[in-house]
C-alpha cells in the first residue's frame, strides 16, 4: 500500500474538520450521521453497534491525539475513511488517557477486493507515528492541505 | 422496540468478522486485549435469533465464511455477482423476511 493509493480511498465529503462532539459516542453519531447524509449508509444503528462493539474490545484511541475507530460491516459496500478534526478534543478513552484531536473512522465491507482494509489500517498507523503529520494534520484547514500531507505521509 | 431477525444477523456476522481479525488487528498494534467482551456480546446476539436462522447462519459461514452478502444497488449479489430479480429486491428492501441469493444460496442485505 503507497501513499498515492491510500489517497484514493477519501473522499471530500467524508473531510469533517470541525467536529463538535465532545464525547466519543457523540463523535461516533456526528460522523455516521454524515456516512448517512452522503447516502453511503440507510441503517446507522448496524454501524454504530459494531463500532462499539470494536471499543469493548480495546481502546482505538492510539494515543498521541488519535483515535482510529474501525471495523468490518455487512452494510459496507466499499472501504470508507473519514476524517474527523476536533479542536477542543474529545473524551475517548485513548490508550495514554488523553484528549483525541484527530479521528480516522475506517469502514470496510465483508469483503474487499484485493484485501485492502488491513493494508490501509496499516498505513494509516504507520503516517501517523511520525509527529510531522501529527502536528501537519492537526493545522490542516482544507481537503486539499490534508490530501497532500498523507500523499507525502 | 424489537430488533429484526436480520439485523441481528447483521450484527452477529459484524462481530465474528471483528473476532476472526483480532490478531492482524493487534499486530497491527491496536488495544485488543478484551476478546472476552466479544464472545460475551456474542452469546447475547445468539440468545436473540431464532434457531433455525442461526443454523442456516453457521452452515453458510462454514461455507463461505461471510454468510449474509450486501446487494449494491444495481441489484447485485455482492457474493456470487448475479444480477438479482426485481421482484425479490422490492421484498427484500421493504419486507422483513430473511432472503437467500438464488445462485449462492447466502442470506442478502440490501444496502438501500
Amino acid at each position: 500500500m503507497t501513499n498515492e493509493e491510500l489517497v484514493n480511498y477519501f473522499d471530500v465529503q467524508l473531510f469533517l474538520p470541525d467536529i463538535q462532539a465532545k464525547t466519543k459516542d457523540e463523535l461516533f453519531e456526528e460522523i455516521i450521521d454524515q456516512f448517512v447524509k452522503v447516502k453511503y449508509f440507510k441503517n446507522k444503528n448496524i454501524i454504530l453497534e459494531m463500532l462499539h462493539q470494536r471499543e469493548r474490545l480495546g481502546s482505538t484511541g492510539i494515543g498521541k491525539k488519535i483515535a482510529i475507530p474501525h471495523g468490518r460491516s455487512t452494510s459496507a459496500s466499499d472501504i470508507l475513511i473519514a476524517f474527523g478534526k476536533s479542536k477542543e478534543g474529545i473524551d475517548y478513552d485513548a490508550i495514554d488517557g488523553k484528549p483525541v484531536h484527530l479521528i480516522f473512522m475506517i469502514i470496510a465491507p465483508p469483503q474487499d477486493e484485493n484485501n485492502m482494509y488491513l493494508p490501509i489500517l496499516g498505513k494509516m498507523v504507520e503516517i501517523l507515528n511520525k509527529t510531522k503529520n501529527r502536528n501537519k494534520l492537526l493545522q490542516a484547514e482544507t481537503f486539499d492541505d490534508f490530501i497532500e500531507i498523507i500523499s507525502k505521509g | 422496540m424489537k430488533k429484526k431477525q436480520l439485523d441481528l444477523l447483521v450484527a452477529l456476522q459484524d462481530l465474528d468478522m471483528m473476532i476472526d481479525e483480532i490478531s492482524e488487528v493487534k499486530r497491527l498494534g491496536f488495544s485488543a486485549d478484551r476478546e472476552e467482551e466479544l464472545l460475551k456480546a456474542r452469546g447475547e446476539l445468539v440468545s436473540k435469533i431464532k434457531k433455525p436462522l442461526l443454523y442456516s447462519y453457521e452452515k453458510l459461514k462454514k461455507r463461505y465464511k461471510r454468510a449474509i452478502v450486501p446487494v449494491k444497488e444495481d441489484n447485485t449479489c455482492l457474493g456470487c455477482f448475479i444480477r438479482l430479480p426485481t421482484s425479490l429486491s422490492s421484498i427484500g428492501r421493504t419486507d422483513e423476511s430473511v432472503i437467500y441469493c438464488e445462485g449462492c444460496g447466502r442470506i442478502l442485505y440490501w444496502l438501500t
